[in-house]
């Protein structure tokens, strides 16, 4: 079993400016005030998990508590302030709807954009090409721009590219509930397909009944700290009471 | 400077892929489509051939050759800049969502502006044979005032696309600055025509010594001195390193400004 993610100790802290200078102006007033108005934020705070071949892996917690950060290190879209975020294979985010989707471009257009994105060649995607229109089932609607897309079919599309890059690790967050039922079994489908075939899946969500139909691992984040590890039934369970409580 | 380039060969078919796309949302819904690339310099220089041969009564002879010569190439410059200012900003959502060399964002801009560019070559081929204008042998020289412009133009577009997320008023000062920039480099006169104590203030403006090459060699059918040669692709090469390296040091905090 080869090891996917290693998180060790991982700090990742924002500097959230309570009015952050986005033009000239505020930069100046700021000067003049002699208040930089910034404090820093943890939005994790020292975490430590493995990942392995062919896990499938639930992030759940409340908003605000660590996930989406730990699926961004994950993507690498950044590094952590300090610790180690150590991530071997090819990676296929798939965070938020259809990120990199051109609204003024064709469901085709955008699939060749948003696979050489993903890191395929030319060559590939064209050769993937048929095969991301048929799971994806939008029809004729392939050649019609994105903007005219409902958001179950933006996602259909994001979705079918993403897994036909084939990658070793899936990033999903949160977009599977956008699908009708049909398209859900086609998913998970998928998805059972990537476990079998030893790819590594890591799946943020708040909705507990996604988590128990899909993962096998889950991870609890509250505040940035790891709650609990383990078994799906067993964390949500610790889910279920943390959000039940008064804060 | 190895980065760079390693990250142009890893992403060509990107780069390739972002630029066309670029010029296509630029030409998409408009009946003439890319005609327009050919049209719009076309029409800037009937207009301004107008107003400053006829209205203004500047005396050069083949006053249309003159001006669409530095015409074309100040074009370039600023819409390359236009549109690579925002490229960062622009794909925010997808640097905070996907791992992607930065650089790919202002490079495919400024791919798509030298396709444009080299459109909009037709019109001058195309005024030349109207006007009978000779073809001068110094035509082999452009290639030096062109890598020039290249240079120059990718170092400010690095720079002004970085300095872009950080404040976003650049986008809007830049605006200003082109268009002051523009009756300040000698596109639509040249320094010649001005009395010395100006042309002093011409060595100053980089723009000079480029614009100037492609005058000189499709208008005069001269080449340039040496020194002015030397000025030109000294001016490209430290604004691109300048540029690149400003991009290169902030690209990691882009993804928290954007």
């Amino acid at each position: 079993m080869a090891l996917r993610i290693h998180f060790e100790n991982v700090v990742q802290r924002y500097r959230v400016i309570r009015e952050r200078p986005d033009s000239l102006r505020e930069a100046f007033t700021k000067i003049f005030r002699g208040n930089s108005g910034t404090h820093d934020f943890e939005a994790l705070r020292g975490i430590s998990f493995d990942v392995e071949d062919g896990e499938v892996l639930g992030l759940i917690g409340r908003n605000g508590s660590g996930k989406s950060t730990a699926l961004k290190l994950i993507a690498g879209v950044f590094e952590p302030t300090s610790g180690k975020a150590e991530v071997s294979g090819k990676v296929a985010p798939m965070i938020e709807l259809g990120a990199g989707f051109h609204i003024d471009l064709t469901g085709r257009e955008n699939i060749v954009i948003n696979g050489l994105m993903l890191g395929l060649t030319r060559k590939e995607v064209m050769a993937r090409e048929q095969s991301i229109i048929e799971f994806a089932g939008l029809g004729e609607f392939i050649d019609s721009p994105v903007k005219q897309y409902s958001s179950g079919m933006f996602m259909r599309l994001a979705f079918s590219i993403a897994t036909e890059t084939d990658p070793d690790i899936l990033l999903i967050d949160e977009i599977l509930a956008v699908g009708d039922a049909e398209f859900q079994e086609k998913c998970d489908a998928r998805i059972q397909d990537f476990r079998h075939r030893g790819k590594t899946i890591v799946f943020v969500s708040h909705s507990p009944i996604l988590v128990r139909r899909i993962c096998d691992r889950a991870i609890l984040l509250d505040h940035g700290k790891i709650l609990a590890d383990g078994r799906p039934e067993q964390v949500i369970e610790m889910y279920e009471n943390l959000i039940h409580q008064p804060a | 400077m190895w980065t760079l380039l390693r990250e142009i060969h890893t992403n060509r078919e990107l780069i390739w892929a972002l630029a066309l796309k670029e010029l296509r949302v630029r030409y998409k819904r408009s009946a003439l489509g890319f005609i327009w690339a050919l049209l719009n310099p076309l029409m800037m220089m009937v207009i301004l051939t107008i107003v400053f041969s006829t209205i203004t009564r500047i005396a050069v002879d083949y006053y249309p050759v003159f001006l669409i010569s530095a015409l074309l190439p100040w074009t370039f410059f600023s819409q390359a800049l236009s549109y690579s200012v925002e490229s960062i900003v622009i794909n925010a959502e997808l640097l905070k969502k996907i791992r992607v060399a930065k650089s790919i964002f202002p490079l495919a801009a400024l791919i798509a502006n030298v396709i444009n560019f080299l459109l909009s070559l037709a019109p001058l081929l195309l005024i030349l044979a109207v006007l009978r204008f000779p073809f001068h042998w110094t035509w082999i020289y452009l290639p030096v005032p062109l890598l020039s412009l290249f240079l120059f133009t990718a170092g400010c577009a690095f720079f002004f696309a970085a300095a872009n997320v950080f404040f976003r008023d650049v986008s809007h000062i830049l605006q200003i600055v082109l268009t002051a920039w523009f009756y300040l480099s000698p596109v639509l006169y040249s320094p010649d025509f001005l009395s010395p104590k100006y042309k002093l203030l011409f060595r100053f403006n980089p723009m000079m010594y480029i614009l100037n090459g492609f005058r000189m060699a499709i208008y005069y059918g001269q080449l340039p001195t040496k020194e002015n040669i030397t000025a030109s692709l000294l001016v490209g090469i430290v604004t691109f390193l300048a540029g690149y390296s400003v991009f290169r040091r902030l690209e990691r905090s882009f993804v928290f400004y954007v």
